[in-house]
């Protein structure tokens, strides 16, 4: 690419804030993630709290490939982005995202760390999911809804979280698969 | 990257499904009554069970009403007021439901385990 001589003054070099590699990185899977958080946010869904959280998926992929830090990145910003997209932001849907994002965070770090051969995509995405749902449903439990009844809503809501959470790794498992596959040919 | 669960995965399954068993086992197990009678009078404040027939009186201002508990619900089967509101009012079965006898000073009211709120909006 031409630098834009044409257009004008050009800062010098050294005012320039120059991204490095990770920031490109983490810039290009968050806005892949915000832009499947917005796009299943139009979804219709069955039952308020339900949905099939397939920018997890971005999340699962940065940890296995990148590392935790990069995944926390990503899942922050898109949590961050989507919440001013969808016009959401601090309000108590953006509270829950916030927490169910902090947990599965926490959780993935937790299994990432796990010795032996560790998590398979397959597993973290399940526990992604589920620390993901906990959170959530202690998030409006603690502020919004402080009802034993929370509870009950924790059985069906915990059983999609485990479906869509394995799902979820198996989206993963099969991308990162074929990302090897390429990378080999 | 073939997809082989390792054994934290199954570990993992493992302690989903456990913990799905135990949330719906708690969420579609009929657990004891789920619903309690608070009995407010100038005297002081009681609990009746609903899981219990059984007939109880209850002291108030003006002389002792009468209260029935049967299949999970409460009425005032007699209080010493000239209107009978309350015995006219039937039985009360819900949580949030609630039967009083205000010239005697003797207030019924359903509860959940401990319902404070039905919900709170924003």
């Amino acid at each position: 690419m031409k630098p834009p001589a044409a257009q004008g003054r050009v800062p010098p070099q050294s005012a320039l804030l120059r991204p490095e590699r990770e920031d490109l990185r983490v810039a290009a899977l968050a806005a892949l993630a915000v832009a499947l958080h917005v796009l299943e946010a139009a979804l219709p869904s069955p039952v308020p709290g339900m949905k099939p959280g397939l920018a997890n998926v971005v999340t699962l992929l940065a940890l296995v490939r990148f590392g935790w830090r990069t995944a926390a990145w990503v899942a922050a910003l898109r949590v961050l982005v989507s919440g001013l997209v969808l016009g959401t932001f601090l309000s108590p849907t953006f509270l829950l995202s916030a927490g169910g994002a902090a947990a599965a965070l926490g959780a993935l770090g937790l299994a990432a760390r796990c010795p032996g051969r560790g998590f398979s995509p397959l597993g973290l995405g399940l526990v992604a999911a589920m620390a993901h749902m906990g959170g959530q449903l202690l998030v409006a439990w603690a502020l919004f809804v402080p009802h034993p009844a929370v509870a009950l809503l924790a059985a069906p809501l915990m059983t999609a979280a485990a479906a869509f959470g394995t799902l979820s790794g198996i989206i993963a498992w099969r991308i990162l698969a074929q990302e090897e596959a390429t990378e080999q040919a | 990257m073939r997809l082989r669960p390792t054994p934290a995965d199954l570990l993992a399954f493992a302690a989903a499904a456990a913990l799905l068993a135990a949330l719906h086992l708690h969420a579609w197990g009929g657990g004891g009554p789920v619903v309690t009678a608070r009995v407010e009078t100038p005297a002081g404040t009681r609990l009746l069970p609903l899981d219990r027939a059984g007939t109880y009186r209850v002291p108030g201002a003006l002389g002792e009403s009468v209260l029935e508990v049967r299949d999970g619900a409460v009425r005032f089967v007699d209080s010493p007021c000239r209107a009978k509101v309350c015995v006219r009012s039937g039985w009360a079965r819900t949580s949030g439901d609630l039967v009083a006898c205000l010239p005697n000073g003797v207030v019924v009211t359903l509860t959940g385990p401990d319902g404070e709120y039905d919900a709170i909006n924003f």
